[in-house]
């Protein structure tokens, strides 16, 4: 049910998750630098235990995950939550490898997935919580079109200290202004429904 | 999790919820005044989910729910949800069922109690909810028990031919009135 399938950047894809996809999944959430920069979705498990999780990720009905690759590769996933009512979209995890970081594989996988949510789905509104330090992040989402709602102090704990929350969210009317000239599919032909 | 009891001022109390109490939920939570401010007042509203549910919460190590009593009667429920024990942060609820008492204070009280429990036995660093903007008692009830505002939401639910706000806020120790 929420396994998400593809959405094409330019330099990235959003795909299939498939089971395959785990091992790297469990590496990366055992990844310092990956775990400095935001939460896990998962605390590192054995195989078992992430099939298990694969298993209910599947059949939640409000969260979507997605695998993103990148030249053939994977690098990266997202995991979305789907309000109840159906008009937003909270981006839960936007996980890049380290090891691809500073390709510009976060705002295109970024991108694409805005894209899908506005352009396809047809919501109202995308939100992200990140850390205040997380620079790299923020810098992303704002170049997307977010803007900050709330501020958390010492909300996340990591490195012996806490550090602060940035809630931020970007409305369908900014999508509009800023990428009304990204879309899914090309606009119907005139003749296309005769 | 259900919480122990804590008796409060004025006949108020949190105590350990019970299936009867779970059972008062549906009826509660279908009422347009008690859902003024949350709630689609439509749900898997059955006894037999009520169970279900009884049991999940009181399974549950990342929630800590009681009822409030009033004058010993039940009259609604509140709760620490989502707590992260590494980063000792949870998000708080709280609805009162019986609208016909409410501007008694209960909610209040019942507050206060819940939060002064966060500090002193769950030793949690932080506690934050989201609260129609709109909802101004319910607003003032949390900012008595130390809340304050951390950001606002706009336009995140329709109500009756309007968008709402919410109210996000955030509590710690040191803001907490007895602590100060």
């Amino acid at each position: 049910m929420a396994l998400g399938g593809t959405i094409r950047g330019k330099k990235t894809t959003l795909r299939l998750p498939v089971e395959a996809d785990l091992e790297t999944y469990n590496r990366w959430m055992a990844d310092i630098r990956v775990r400095r920069a935001h939460r896990v979705w998962h605390e590192p498990a054995m195989p078992a235990t992430w099939k298990e999780r694969f298993k209910e990720i599947a059949k939640d009905k409000q969260h979507v995950l997605w695998s993103i690759d990148a030249g053939g590769s994977l690098v990266g996933f997202a995991l979305g939550h789907l309000w109840t009512m159906g008009n937003g979209f909270d981006v839960n995890q936007l996980v890049i490898d380290p090891d691809e970081w500073r390709k510009g594989y976060g705002f295109d996988a970024a991108l694409a997935l805005h894209r899908y949510v506005f352009d396809y789905l047809d919501l109202r509104l995308a939100t992200f919580e990140l850390r205040a330090d997380n620079l790299a992040a923020l810098k992303i989402v704002t170049k997307l079109g977010h803007i900050e709602f709330a501020h958390g102090h010492e909300v996340d704990y990591r490195d012996g200290a806490y550090v602060d929350e940035i809630k931020l969210r970007m409305d369908k009317e900014t999508w509009q202004e800023r990428w009304s000239a990204e879309r899914e599919y090309p606009p119907l032909a005139a003749d296309a429904t005769r | 999790m259900f919480g122990p009891r804590l008796d409060g001022r004025n006949g108020v109390a949190l105590v350990a919820s019970t299936l009867e109490h779970f059972k008062l939920h549906p009826v509660w939570e279908t009422q347009p005044e008690v859902g003024r401010f949350w709630g689609p007042r439509f749900g898997e509203l059955t006894q037999e989910h009520q169970e279900e549910h009884f049991k999940k919460v009181g399974a549950d190590q990342t929630q800590i729910q009681w009822t409030i009593t009033y004058r010993d009667e039940p009259v609604g429920f509140t709760g620490i949800f989502d707590i992260d024990w590494v980063r000792r942060d949870g998000e708080s609820g709280i609805f009162i069922g019986r609208h016909d008492l409410f501007g008694r204070g209960i909610a209040s009280e019942a507050i206060r109690l819940r939060t002064d429990f966060a500090w002193r036995e769950l030793r949690l660093h932080r506690v934050h909810n989201w609260i129609a903007h709109a909802n101004r008692g319910s607003r003032r009830a949390n900012e008595k028990a130390g809340y304050t505002q951390m950001g606002l939401f706009r336009r995140s639910f329709f109500r009756s031919g309007e968008w709402y706000d919410e109210w996000l806020g955030e509590a710690y120790p040191h803001t907490f009135p007895d602590q100060r």
